[in-house]
């Protein structure tokens, strides 16, 4: 805690960055909260432990930080992920950026709970980047993680064992709590369109009434937006008031690329981005 | 149950189509159903939700004049999906209406007093329903002038009726324009609105202003009519704010605690001037 | 009031008429997510002791998506058609008094001046079955907004959980009274010194702030930083509003279904929206996210209370449980007095 209060304010008073987006403890027990430190005094208030959940790159492409200085990110691998896919696609720019990288043993899923293995998040259960692959310091050390089975694999493979008509009501049952509030869209770090699809009326492409018809159009096409792009942090599964699985799309989505073009979203900061490239050779078998 | 539904509209048809600038066009609107049209009435300053079926709600103030209720007027600019939808309308076609709404200019109390208007741009089309009615009603009230501004000469609405006020010889109108959009041949002033005011300087004792116009005006207008000595409660205009109902319900017009579809939308400057800055 | 009591067993075969005689019953899901339309009678769930569910049960009231009205094209003309409104009885199935409560604070903005015959038909039709609640987290606070774990105002029948699976069967309302009369063969006679020995066990949350303190503060300190530092963290996603058993805003859009024929919905909406208060010429007169965190507050203990006497919030503590930004109402309240407190 102390090393990364302290590098927080050799950071700040060297004037290296101007705010450093962090986590804070919480009024309530277990639980982080998002902090923009831009004060000494506030760098006091920086933690780093089971429950920083959150993944802070969500703040990086917003107007009051965009081009207005070196913007300081308390991040962990999954959250490099995010930055390096944003420095890929061309919304922040490397230089703008200082990582304080933090060496990571998993998170809970919930904020609120204990830690353990059974509310370790799923995201941490195969992760690579435990200690973040792009960092300018790094603090903390690696510990032993607690393990589980990846019981949203598990579902994943009920669901390709499914008929297009079991997946569609799998799906409709799952949507129908859908309220449209677009929490999934807002907590999302690569949803930084300006103006989103959702939004955009002449013409309407997605109906914004929370009914079947709405509610698949804005989740399918989401999904597709984020193919190859989302980089498994699950902020919008767990943004959703309505706990609808969310991950199982978007993970379905990663895997394909995977096997398809072998890419992994928010990985090589030189490697182009997939959707923004194109290969006479690139395999067309997920078309169907 | 007996309620009625609130949120569906009349049919309307429009009767009439006026080109008033390159984006801004006035509808002339009568009820389909004629017991409604007989029985329908509004007071100068209300609005109401224009419906394209398919598009949605659109909210216009009347600018036509409650003394000539055998029909109604809007006047809108293009900008999103329902004016857009609305600019492809022909004179026969059906459009809804829901409406009036919200409160009015107080045209009773201004009977006996002078009346100065102060607009901007579109900000005529609320005040033109004022005009209308205070010229269909002239020997009620005294000296009125009119001063109209806007950015370029095609940016003036209702060319035809500022030439006939200014052909009036029994009000005084003034129009002009920012400098550098005039036109050669232009006869009118030169200059910002507030700076014509106060050339004007009309006078404030028994006067009520309405002014109304883009916020930027309005800002640097209301100075000048304190500095001519105009009391807060004698100047008077309307506030905007999107809404989707009109009927203080949906949420999203207030300015503070004030809903500007029923408590407004016409304010005096003493009324808004304790609003927080919200519109 | 009258006071009857009920076995688990019996409280079984009334849901189980009241399915039969057609009556919306409305319990919480078994993933206490959010609310649903009871089938069967043995699935009901009458939550006391858990934490509420993620979404309150007000789209049953106020729907999420609703048509009002369709229009069908006719060469020059169009027709206007209504749609069919729910007529049958909805019964709220345990509601805790943090959304007891909710369907009687928005009505009164569904009928100021103008009514809202939507909301209204559903909320007459409503029979609610309140129960007393023995949660409490650290996000509870109904104390701080006139509520109490056991306050009965806003309940038609109010359920006390008793030992061996009973409930004290309070009937509140004469709205209650006159429902439950076809079913009176399953209710024998209460004891009120069991159930006030229950209720009196039921520990309330600590009064964590003064609302009326927030309103007053707010008229003058409408530019305060502490919105913009709120502001400045959240994600401006409007899961507090959609979970939010009073959050009433709505938008009204058309859908088409095909060149000819068409209907106009009413929609839930929300005050963290930016476009939201977007004006067509591109203004927006809440353009950060702090001013749109003021307007939740503000409507919440200020503006709603101004114009009809109501706190605009029960203290569920749902729209902090959810925020995934950690920000909680609660706590902003009472920093608020905390802040007012020093002047």
């Amino acid at each position: 805690m102390n090393e990364l209060r302290e590098k927080a304010k050799e950071l700040l008073n060297a004037g290296t960055v101007k705010v450093i987006i962090g986590y804070a403890e919480s009024t309530t027990p277990n639980r982080t909260k998002p902090i923009i430190v831009r004060t000494i005094e506030d760098a006091d208030k920086l933690v780093f432990n089971k429950f920083c959940v959150n993944n802070l790159a969500i703040y990086l492409t917003r107007k009051e930080y965009k081009n207005k200085g070196t913007v300081g990110i308390v991040a962990k691998g999954c959250d490099v992920k995010a930055i390096v896919q944003l420095i890929q696609e061309n919304q922040i720019n490397k230089d703008d950026i200082y990582i304080i990288g933090v060496n990571c043993s998993g998170v809970v899923s919930e904020l609120g709970q204990e830690f353990s293995s059974e509310t370790i998040a799923t995201k941490c259960l195969n992760c690579s980047v435990r200690t973040p692959h792009l960092h300018h310091t790094l603090i903390g050390a690696i510990e032993e993680m607690p393990k589980r089975n990846d019981h949203n694999f598990e579902t994943m493979q009920k669901l390709e064992a499914m008929s297009s008509d079991q997946k569609w009501n799998f799906w409709e049952a799952e949507f129908e709590r859908c309220v449209k509030c677009y929490a999934c869209r807002q907590a999302c770090p690569l949803c930084y369109c300006e103006r989103c699809i959702a939004d955009k009326s002449i013409p309407r492409w997605i109906e914004s009434s929370a009914h079947t018809r709405g509610n698949f159009s804005w989740n399918i096409i989401r999904a597709f937006h984020l193919a190859g792009r989302c980089i498994g942090c699950n902020e919008c599964e767990r943004a959703c008031p309505a706990e609808i699985p969310l991950s199982l799309l978007n993970r379905k989505m990663g895997m394909v690329a995977k096997k398809e073009f072998d890419y992994t979203a928010g990985i090589g900061l030189d490697t182009p981005t997939l959707v923004g490239t194109y290969d006479v050779n690139d395999r067309e078998e997920f078309i169907k | 149950m007996g309620e009625s539904n609130i949120y569906k509209p009349e049919l309307m048809e429009v009767t009439e189509i006026i080109d008033e600038t390159i984006d801004t066009r006035t509808f002339r609107l009568q009820f389909k159903d004629k017991e409604l049209a007989k029985n329908f009435s509004f007071k100068a300053g209300q609005f109401g939700e224009y419906s394209m079926f398919g598009e949605g709600e659109s909210t216009f103030c009347i600018a036509s004049s409650p003394t000539r209720p055998e029909y109604i007027e809007c006047s809108f600019k293009q900008i999103g999906k329902v004016t857009s939808s609305m600019r492809r309308l022909s004179v026969g076609d059906t459009i809804g209406f829901r409406g009036p709404y919200g409160n009015y200019f107080p045209v009773e109390e201004m009977k006996g007093k002078n009346v100065l208007f102060i607009a901007g741009g579109i900000g005529l089309a609320p005040v033109r329903c004022v005009i209308w009615n205070v010229l269909d009603l002239r020997d009620q009230f005294k000296d009125i002038t009119i001063v109209y501004g806007a950015r370029s000469f095609n940016d003036l609405v209702y060319k035809r009726e500022l030439k006939e006020w200014k052909e009036r010889k029994d009000i005084k109108t003034v129009v002009t324009l920012d400098p550098g959009g005039e036109v050669p041949d232009w006869d009118g002033e030169i200059g910002f609105v507030p700076a014509i005011v106060e050339k004007t300087a009309p006078k404030s004792e028994n006067t009520v202003a309405i002014v109304c116009g883009p916020p930027i005006m309005i800002k640097f207008t209301i100075p000048v009519l304190t500095k001519l000595g105009f009391k807060e409660e004698n100047i008077i205009t309307t506030l905007e704010n999107r809404m989707k109902c009109g009927l203080g319900k949906c949420g999203r017009c207030n300015v503070g605690n004030v809903y500007v579809c029923k408590d407004g939308p016409v304010f005096t400057y003493a009324q808004m001037k304790d609003l927080p800055q919200e519109y | 009031m009258e006071e009857k009591l009920i076995s688990h067993q019996n409280m079984i075969s009334l849901v189980s008429d009241l399915i039969k005689a057609n009556h919306l019953v409305i319990g919480q899901d078994d993933k206490s997510i959010g609310w649903k339309r009871i089938a069967d009678a043995a699935e009901i769930k009458i939550n006391h002791s858990g934490i509420p569910s993620n979404v309150s049960y007000k789209e049953f009231v106020f729907a999420k998506t609703e048509p009002i009205f369709y229009y069908k094209n006719k060469k020059d003309d169009f027709d206007l058609v209504e749609p069919n409104l729910e007529e049958r009885k909805i019964v709220f199935l345990g509601s805790k008094p943090c959304d007891a409560r909710s369907i009687e604070i928005m009505s009164k903005v569904f009928n100021w001046d103008y009514k809202d015959k939507f909301f209204n038909q559903r909320a007459e039709n409503s029979i609610i079955f309140g129960v007393a609640c023995n949660y409490q987290d650290e996000f509870c606070f109904c104390t701080s907004v006139g509520l109490t774990p056991t306050t009965e105002n806003g309940s038609d029948i109010f359920l006390v959980p008793l030992a061996e699976n009973n409930y004290a069967f309070r009937i509140v309302t004469d709205k209650g009274k006159d429902f439950i009369k076809p079913y009176e063969k399953y209710l024998s006679d209460g004891n009120s010194n069991l159930s006030t020995e229950a209720l009196s066990k039921i520990k309330h949350p600590e009064k964590r702030f003064e609302s009326e303190k927030v309103r007053k503060w707010i008229t003058g300190n409408f530019e305060h930083k502490l919105f913009d530092k709120v502001g400045e963290t959240c994600l401006g996603c409007g899961q507090c509003a959609f979970v939010c058993p009073v959050c009433h805003c709505f938008d009204i859009v058309d859908e088409e279904c095909n060149y000819s024929c068409g209907r106009r919905m009413k929609n839930w909406d929300a005050c963290q929206f930016g476009l939201f208060t977007l004006h067509g010429s591109g203004h927006n007169p809440r353009d950060n996210q702090g001013k749109r965190y003021r307007q939740r507050i503000a409507h919440k203990f200020k503006y709603y209370t101004d114009k009809f006497d109501e706190i605009l919030c029960t203290g569920c503590g749902r729209c902090s449980r959810g925020c995934p930004v950690g920000i909680d109402i609660a706590a902003v309240a009472s920093e608020i007095n905390f802040v007012a407190n020093q002047v």
